[in-house]
């Protein structure tokens, strides 16, 4: 029962996630010259996370583009120009200036193809570095990914590893249509196996990390991981946790939830985005009202982030959102108490 | 405002209940809980807890009848703060069909309770529910366990699946059996059953059998004379055997015929129903026109009425206008059985298994594929040897299917 979250296969090289990022941006650029990066000091600074390095040398100011301290107007430019057949990968420095963007990705790149008849598209890609866990309080720590999931056009990508950071990076510049990639600032230094050609993880869909019989643990991004030592600690008593790794929130992946609900018959759905009206009420629902409702032995729980603005103090900050402990605590009360 | 006392469902497949004793009287006061009186239902005796807190009035008095679940069998006068911070009483006090108090109680849960405290007070237990989770209840019904003896150890005595299959090894299915079930004739049922009682009732039938070697038909069908496609479907035994029986219903006019008030209606037209079950559903659509068609068409109108019969978009006029059935059950392993006249006409055609048989064939025991065929007839239409002159042609038909096309 493999207990880690990624077994590298022998030979293969390890990346940082910021590492896997970087060398899918730069593979992206040298195949197709329409690919461009655009952002708050993303050039000569290198990324507020060091994410685009030193691609700023590699590929001059022309496709490295620094721009002033603008959201809207880094997302009103970049859907300009995707319409005119460029594909911009935008940079918002923390997720949390998204809110100044939203005009643009909301209002603008999610509808334009519809809007005009199909004639149009948005091949763009926003990358938001999000998440808590680095002291930045309120405002540089939310996890607002569930917004973009309830709208109609966008698409909402959420990697754990190198691996997938990479290659939902890579699909998402194929796609068509508006991607949005939330990355975990946490996550930029850990390391894991990337293969070095330009591969894809297709959007859409879950990956299984660890089977199990008991319950099934969802999450994504830094709870998939969080969730899947959560369950390497829970089988030493007994307790046999299948963790999925949503890794797409929009379109998500159903059906690998529900047939792994129909196998464990309890469900527990983590989350760091506020708990209530969030992505672990979406899930619990589409499973409520699926087939597989008919097989849960125990009410479906939801782990989620407090109803809070996310604290400054980092005892505070990390009793707000999902720990391995809570994980372990809730998936044990769900197995041998069945409550959520 | 008056709270209703209702008698509740304490079994899953309760309808009614008789009150044995009041454990209260009018006028008493009352707390939300306490017992309020016993209920008797054809396994137990249960107690029913007071819906609410307040002064008890009109209290249905204790006949030995059965009282049907839902019925108002008494009023609680609550004092108006019991009732308005108590959301649950109103909840657990209402009937089925009175929106209005629960508009109420989801009313008075909005303005006295944090949306939170609403929460807790709704997933207080009534008395009169079942709790089990949705994979116990599955288990329950795919092992017939009455959820109502199963204890629960889950959460506030939740059923949880364990329990259900703790319950089952325990208890032999016999022994959990439960209550008998009613269940409603569908529409499709309710006709059938009228039909056919009607036709049992006026019709007296009889009964004329005869194996038949199946062999020759087998090899026919084995060998057709173009590719099958979705255009050309394969023809079925069915489809031969109707292709076969229509062409010597022609010259049997008293098999293809009905009674109409002091005469017979000989048919012009040879329409043959063949009776299909879907999902325990019977429906009987008409091949029309039987000889005038090639069996290719027999077998291409034939896919298209099973079709609409699985999509249950077959129209009335699929099945009307037959002037004789085929009944085939051979595929379930039936070997001969009698069938009931379809209604008003004056025969019907079973079909048993064809199966490997024993048979004398020129001084030798051989074995043939056999099948045995029997014709309900209508006496009153049809003697004796007609109903066997019809049988013995269609023994010919079958054996020597020259030129099936």
């Amino acid at each position: 029962m493999p207990t880690e979250l990624v077994v590298p296969e022998a030979g293969t090289r390890e990346l940082s996630y910021a590492e896997a990022i970087r060398e899918g941006l730069a593979q992206a650029m040298q195949a197709d010259e329409r690919v461009f990066l655009f952002g708050e000091d993303v050039g000569v600074y290198g990324g507020a996370f060091g994410v685009s390095g030193d691609l700023f040398h590699k590929f001059g100011p022309e496709r490295v583009i620094d721009t002033p301290i603008s959201e809207l107007g880094i997302a009103g430019a970049a859907v300009g120009a995707a319409i005119t057949g460029m594909k911009p990968v935008l940079e918002l420095q923390f997720s949390d200036f998204v809110t100044l963007a939203m005009e643009q990705i909301v209002n603008q790149a999610a509808k334009i193809h519809f809007m005009f008849g199909g004639k149009a598209t948005v091949p763009m890609v926003v990358r938001l570095p999000g998440g808590s866990g680095t002291g930045a309080a309120a405002q540089h720590s939310q996890s607002l990914e569930a917004w973009f999931a309830h709208v109609p056009g966008l698409k909402v990508v959420q990697p754990s590893t190198p691996h997938d950071a990479k290659g939902l990076l890579l699909a998402a510049i194929d796609d068509p249509n508006p991607v949005l990639i939330f990355e975990h600032k946490l996550l930029y230094k850990t390391r894991g196996p990337v293969p070095e050609e330009a591969y894809r993880v297709p959007i859409g869909k879950a990956a299984v990390r660890r089977p199990g019989r008991d319950l099934t643990i969802v999450g994504s991004s830094i709870m998939a991981i969080r969730a899947a030592a959560a369950a390497a600690r829970l089988a030493t008593e007994d307790i046999d946790a299948e963790v999925i790794d949503l890794r797409s929130l929009r379109p998500i992946d159903l059906s690998t939830i529900a047939t792994s609900v129909r196998k464990t018959h309890r469900l527990l759905i983590v989350y760091e985005g506020v708990k209530i009206m969030g992505i672990g009420a979406e899930i619990s629902a589409m499973i409520a009202e699926s087939d597989a409702f008919d097989f849960l032995d125990a009410p479906i729980a939801r782990l989620g982030g407090a109803d809070v603005p996310l604290p400054y103090n980092p005892v505070l900050e990390k009793a707000a959102v999902p720990q391995e402990d809570d994980i372990v605590a809730a998936a044990r009360r769900l197995v041998r108490e069945g409550r959520a | 405002m008056p709270i209703e006392v209702i008698l509740p469902k304490v079994d899953m497949d309760m309808d009614d209940g008789i009150i044995t004793e009041w454990k209260v009287a009018p006028g008493d006061r009352v707390r939300q809980g306490q017992i309020l009186f016993d209920i008797e239902t054809n396994k137990s005796v249960m107690e029913v807890e007071s819906p609410g807190t307040g002064v008890i009035r009109d209290l249905a008095p204790i006949t030995g009848e059965p009282i049907a679940v839902g019925t108002v069998v008494g009023w609680i006068d609550a004092d108006a703060e019991v009732g308005a911070s108590s959301p649950a009483a109103a909840e657990r006090a209402k009937t089925p069909s009175s929106s209005a108090t629960k508009e109420d109680a989801v009313g008075h849960a909005a303005t006295s309770a944090t949306p939170a405290a609403s929460v807790e007070a709704a997933t207080v237990s009534p008395s009169d529910s079942i709790r089990a989770t949705p994979l116990a209840r599955r288990a329950a019904r795919m092992l017939d366990v009455n959820l109502a003896g199963v204890t629960g150890s889950g959460p506030a005595g939740r059923i949880v699946e364990k329990d259900v299959a703790a319950h089952a090894g325990r208890a032999p299915k016999s022994a959990v059996a439960g209550a008998d079930r009613l269940v409603p004739f569908n529409p499709v049922r309710r006709i059938v059953a009228q039909r056919l009682a009607e036709s049992a009732r006026s019709a007296p039938h009889f009964f004329v059998s005869a194996q038949i070697d199946m062999g020759a038909l087998q090899a026919a069908l084995r060998h057709p004379g173009a590719p099958q496609s979705p255009e050309r479907p394969r023809p079925s035994i069915t489809v031969a055997l109707a292709y076969l029986a229509g062409r010597v219903l022609a010259l049997h006019p008293l098999l293809n015929a009905s009674i109409e008030g002091d005469a017979v209606r000989l048919h012009a037209r040879v329409n043959i129903g063949v009776a299909i079950d879907d999902q325990g559903d019977l429906f009987v659509p008409v091949l029309r026109d039987v000889p005038t068609h090639t069996l290719d068409d027999l077998a291409r109108e034939f896919a298209r009425l099973r079709a609409a019969v699985r999509a249950r978009d077959i129209v009335p006029d699929d099945m009307r206008g037959g002037t004789f059935t085929i009944s085939n059950l051979g595929m379930y392993g039936v070997d001969a059985f009698t069938a009931i006249i379809n209604p008003p006409e004056s025969a019907i055609l079973a079909i048993g298994r064809t199966a490997d048989t024993p048979v004398g064939r020129d001084g030798q025991v051989v074995l043939r594929p056999m099948a045995t065929f029997t014709l309900s007839s209508d006496h009153r239409i049809v003697d004796g040897v007609t109903a066997a002159r019809f049988v013995a042609d269609l023994r010919e038909a079958i054996e020597h299917p020259e030129g099936l096309s």
